[in-house]
């Protein structure tokens, strides 16, 4: 069935009709969503749809190019303040600020992908981090982005729309979402996806075989931050606030964890680890409420805790989710689904 | 020339606990091949349960860091065999997230257990005295940490030379499959090497606790030592430590002449600039790769 | 036909999120209960600071038991946010639309809170009391969000005023934490050093993940400060004086508000906090106990206050919580609010609240005197309650001794 007969079968985008008419689904059912959901849901949705773009930028670069980036909060953070000032201080509209901040991320990702050519493993790791941590120190000291008094969202208007609730902005960034994602498979089925993924798997070869190692991997690190670029400006609505402290490395690290989580160098894998992380973390302040549970961690705080920490047992669950998934499968939540699809095929044996 | 010689001095005093830290950090990545997130937390429980003995239990020095160390031990040697053990076909990132889960429910567990407040921490000596040689101040605790780390660092020596555990460690780190053909346990050498680790890291932690005591205390030191061993070349000891004092001296000089503001990412800068000279740092060799 | 059935069954799922509805007068009042939301962080790093939720959880339950207002219970919301101000946002619309809360009251920080303010002001739903000293709750003022904390700028405006005026000192210099507060602390102290024509000798920001603070004191013994001003919170206080006294340097220190909490600030300094100034704005009355005379935090004396740790502390609070400044502050926030509450009567609608809450004058809280200003777009200062603030020394034994009486301060706009 997952035989393919000539190339055009291995480059085009939708590699069957049933993920055609899956996808009709589930854009239908998007757009359906926040007719029938509650608004608190809508903005949990923004919420995880921005992860999701970040996500999956990230992937283009840990999962397919085989770097790794523990400071995407710096994109994120440049794809904001880039988008709020432009809107500001250009005036340009938010349609056309939006691409250019993240143009800008991307070129600061060319500049940080340049150092990464001689780097890996940790020693790209702790690079990137760095930068990360430096960008947030910078952008609090210049005027312009507010220092750290931080800065306002201007009101959102396209043409004539004025978006002002998370139903409005829904239905700008879920578009701009799937775009993004179906931008991003298609690269890695181009000429470009291929040297990426040449370059993860044996970047010597690679070389040998003419892939220019200095292009791509800085092109990839540069579509990576546009991707969180784009990410961070559409985040800057979310909150309609934004200060340097919000970008900080525990963000970069959720990042990468929702990457890995979700299973590297597949598509689907971190739009799925990027929407179950997001919702676990706007959600597991709730966990005191679940029944039973709940009582049982108060009374156990209560004897051998304390009360007041209780809440903490947010990070515990959250650390334990991490842990039990990247045990029990290596490829992440993209491996689950795997072995899910190949039990039904085979089933009954 | 004074404030030369004090900043120096100073960034010696912080770039020893640092050391530790880093120390910690490399014989982790030596044995898993992994950046390990968790070190901070590895020393952060055992400081907590070290303040809990000390100022609940009213537990004399003398048995309270002894016994602190040796739950660190345990933890280690807990961590790996419990958890890190357990991952199947692991690739590099997979076990960074996992460390980053264990960092995230030991952080949770000491918050649970003891809540958010700061809190000071009993200690034999007085963290506010200094030795003064003449306009020159090093306060008696960052003395101790000196002195701590440089007998550490020798025990190390010492232990990976003649013992028989550590020489076996250093066979496992080269080469895992010769070494188990040689009759050597591997895994669980792997595992003594977590404990080893995070009882360096928490004599680290116990001589930074003095100060003041907090849930997110390890996190900037932790960082540090990453960078310092990444600097010195996250395989090598002696880098380690050598990647650590410079961090420490270079930030005191650039707080001190240039700013203060910038002062902690000034370490990430040194990073990138040593390694785009040698990119795997100062003291590991340099692999070539083949194809 | 499948496509159909997948239809409805993903329609039911979403459906099953959009449950309640109540209709009643007002939102988030029915015959005998109140809905009040609070965020606070009980995790992350600024987790000391969520103190706050749990002691208006305790003063809440205390007037609860006490018989409630007016025939109706507080019901009292408070999530943790992780001062994460995505989080703030989520449970703020979860609370409002799945439970709808009549008000919201206090909630930490400044991010956070600005993070929803606009939601909240957007569906006029009054929000009393924020616990952070920003501008921007009053720099455009709002109809519905009333502050009852003085500015951090004030704090500075005093403690300045005290050291050159009082101590004579010349040579001032201030150690800022890299944020709003920070930042208006330093604004505050330079412009209050203008007037005497003076400057800061030395202003050196600190960033909250710093831990190691010895350039930061040599910079400060080389600019030979007389007087520091700590505009920092309470764990880089202690890391600052602990490093200052190895490094044998003794200025006259300085701290804020933030750092008030003298049992506290004494235990994790190890007695070196002895001797510090701090600014303070409640939780005792100068004026009662009398200038020079010593006050003891841990033995209330206002009257609210005594009431509080007998009905409120003891009764409700969790056993390991500390009897501190942040937790009692949580109380003192909020009683401008449930005074109003208590003087609108059985009939309770927003607008009324608003109308009675305009309408307190000189109302003695645990957190000052507070008055209030009918509503002027143009005007700040009719949404801040709370202008006054007082200095306090702390003594070796715990205590602390009262400095000055109340002291006005003054508004200084931000400039953008």
């Amino acid at each position: 069935m997952d035989m393919k007969r000539d190339y055009y079968e291995d480059v085009q985008v939708f590699t069957s009709k049933v993920i055609v008419f899956w996808l009709g689904v589930l854009i239908l059912a998007l757009a359906i969503f926040p007719f029938v959901a509650k608004n608190y849901y809508v903005y949990v949705a923004n919420y995880m749809a921005i992860n999701v773009i970040v996500v999956v930028g990230l992937n283009l670069l840990v999962g397919y190019t085989g770097q790794i980036s523990m400071g995407h909060a710096g994109f994120f953070a440049i794809g904001a303040y880039g988008t709020i000032t432009l809107m500001t201080q250009a005036h340009f509209p938010f349609l056309l600020a939006l691409p250019c901040a993240g143009l800008v991320a991307a070129l600061f990702g060319f500049l940080l992908g340049l150092p990464a050519l001689r780097l890996e493993g940790p020693y790209l790791a702790i690079a990137t981090l760095g930068f990360g941590i430096t960008t947030t120190q910078i952008i609090g000291k210049i005027k312009i982005f507010g220092e750290r008094q931080g800065l306002h969202a201007p009101d959102l208007t396209i043409g004539p729309w004025h978006i002002q609730t998370d139903k409005d902005f829904y239905f700008v960034l879920i578009p701009i979402t799937i775009l993004l994602v179906l931008l991003a498979r298609n690269i890695v089925k181009t000429k470009v996806g291929r040297a990426f993924i040449s370059i993860r798997d044996a970047d010597i070869a690679a070389e040998t075989m003419g892939v220019n190692l200095t292009f791509y991997k800085t092109l990839a690190f540069a579509v990576s931050a546009f991707y969180a670029g784009v990410g961070g400006g559409l985040y800057a609505f979310v909150l309609r606030f934004i200060e340097p402290e919000l970008f900080n490395m525990f963000m970069s690290i959720m990042f990468l964890t929702m990457a890995v989580v979700g299973g590297l160098g597949s598509m689907m894998g971190p739009v799925g680890g990027a929407c179950l992380l997001g919702l676990l973390d706007l959600q597991l302040r709730n966990i005191l409420e679940i029944p039973y549970f709940g009582q049982w961690i108060k009374a156990l705080s209560e004897s051998y805790f304390t009360m007041t920490g209780v809440s903490n047992i947010q990070l515990i669950v959250f650390g334990l989710i991490l842990i039990l998934i990247m045990l029990f499968e290596p490829l992440g939540i993209f491996g689950i689904w795997i072995r899910t699809k190949k039990y039904w095929k085979m089933w009954p044996f | 020339m004074v404030d030369f010689l004090q900043m120096v001095l100073s960034g010696i005093a912080v770039g020893s606990s640092y050391a530790l830290m880093g120390l910690g950090m490399v014989l982790i990545y030596k044995a898993s091949e992994v950046p390990n997130f968790v070190q901070g937390e590895m020393a952060l429980l055992p400081i907590f349960i070290a303040f809990m003995l000390l100022s609940t239990y009213g537990v004399p020095y003398y048995i309270a860091f002894p016994a602190t160390l040796i739950f660190a031990l345990l933890l280690g040697c807990f961590l790996e065999f419990a958890i890190l053990r357990r991952a199947k076909e692991p690739n590099v990132l997979g076990l960074i997230i996992i460390t980053i889960g264990m960092e995230m429910m030991l952080l949770g567990f000491v918050s649970w257990k003891f809540g958010a407040d700061q809190r000071a921490m009993p200690f034999p000596i007085s963290a506010y005295d200094s030795i003064v040689i003449g306009d020159l101040f090093i306060s008696t605790l960052d003395m101790l940490t000196l002195v701590v780390a440089l007998v550490i660092m020798l025990i190390l020596f010492l232990f990976f030379r003649f013992s028989k555990i550590g020489v076996a460690m250093k066979a496992t780190q080269q080469n895992e499959n010769a070494a188990a053909l040689m009759g050597i346990k591997t895994k669980q050498i792997r595992m003594v090497t977590w404990g080893i680790s995070s009882m360096v890291g928490s004599v680290a932690g116990l001589l930074i606790a003095p100060v003041l005591v907090e849930p997110y205390m390890m996190w900037d030191p932790m960082l540090k030592g990453f960078a310092g061993a990444v600097v010195g070349g996250m395989t090598s000891l002696p880098g380690a430590v050598f990647g650590a004092y410079i961090i420490g001296i270079v930030e005191h000089l650039f707080g001190g002449y240039v700013s203060i503001e910038f002062k902690s990412v000034v370490a990430f800068a040194i990073i990138v600039l040593v390694l785009c000279i040698k990119p795997s740092g100062l003291f590991a060799r340099h692999y070539v790769k083949k194809v | 036909m499948k496509r159909n059935l997948l239809l409805v069954l993903a329609v039911m799922m979403v459906a099953v999120f959009g449950l309640c509805f109540n209709a009643t007068a007002e939102e988030g009042v029915t015959d005998t209960e109140i809905h009040i939301g609070q965020w606070g962080p009980q995790t992350g790093p600024a987790a000391p600071w969520g103190a706050v939720a749990r002691g208006t959880d305790a003063y809440f339950k205390m007037i609860n038991a006490d018989g409630g207002i007016h025939g109706r219970k507080i019901v009292h919301h408070y999530f943790d946010d992780g001062y994460n101000p995505a989080k703030t946002k989520a449970g703020v619309k979860q609370l409002q639309e799945e439970i709808g809360m009549f008000a919201w009251v206090s909630g930490v920080g400044t991010a956070p809170g600005l993070a929803v303010k606009d939601y909240l002001m957007d569906k006029k739903i009054p929000w009393i009391g924020p616990s952070a000293g920003s501008r921007h709750w009053i720099q455009p003022p709002n109809k519905y969000l009333f502050n009852t904390y003085p500015l951090y700028l004030g704090d500075a405006q005093l403690l300045v005023r005290y050291a050159v005026n009082t101590l004579g000192f010349k040579r001032i210099a201030i150690a800022y934490q890299n944020d709003d507060y920070g930042k208006q602390g330093l604004e505050g102290a330079q412009k209050q050093l203008a007037k005497s024509g003076l400057k800061l000798v030395s202003e050196l920001p600190v960033n909250v993940a710093d831990t190691d603070m010895k350039p930061h004191i040599m910079k400060f013994k080389k600019s030979k400060a007389e007087a520091i001003l700590l505009f920092v919170g309470p764990g880089h206080v202690a890391r600052l004086q602990g490093t200052a006294k190895a490094m044998q340097f003794a200025p006259q220190w300085m701290s804020t508000t933030t750092c008030g909490d003298h049992p506290l600030m004494m235990a994790i300094t190890k007695g070196l906090y002895a001797g510090t100034i701090s600014a303070a704005f409640g939780l005792m009355d100068p004026s009662a106990v009398g200038l020079g005379n010593k006050a003891d935090f841990m033995k209330p004396t206002l009257p609210s206050m005594v009431k509080f740790k007998k009905d409120g502390y003891d009764k409700f609070a969790a056993k390991e919580e500390r009897w501190g400044s942040t937790f009692c502050a949580g109380m003192g926030y909020v009683e401008p609010f449930v005074e109003a509450l208590k003087r609108v009567g059985r009939d309770l609608t927003r607008e009324k609240l608003v109308a009675e809450m305009e309408k307190i004058q000189n109302f003695h809280s645990s957190m000052g005197t507070v008055s209030f200003k009918p509503f002027d777009a143009n005007d700040p200062l009719c949404r801040i309650g709370q202008q006054e603030v007082f200095l306090l020394r702390a003594e070796a034994d715990g205590t602390s001794t009262i400095l000055t009486d109340w002291f006005k301060t003054e508004f200084i706009p931000m400039d953008h």
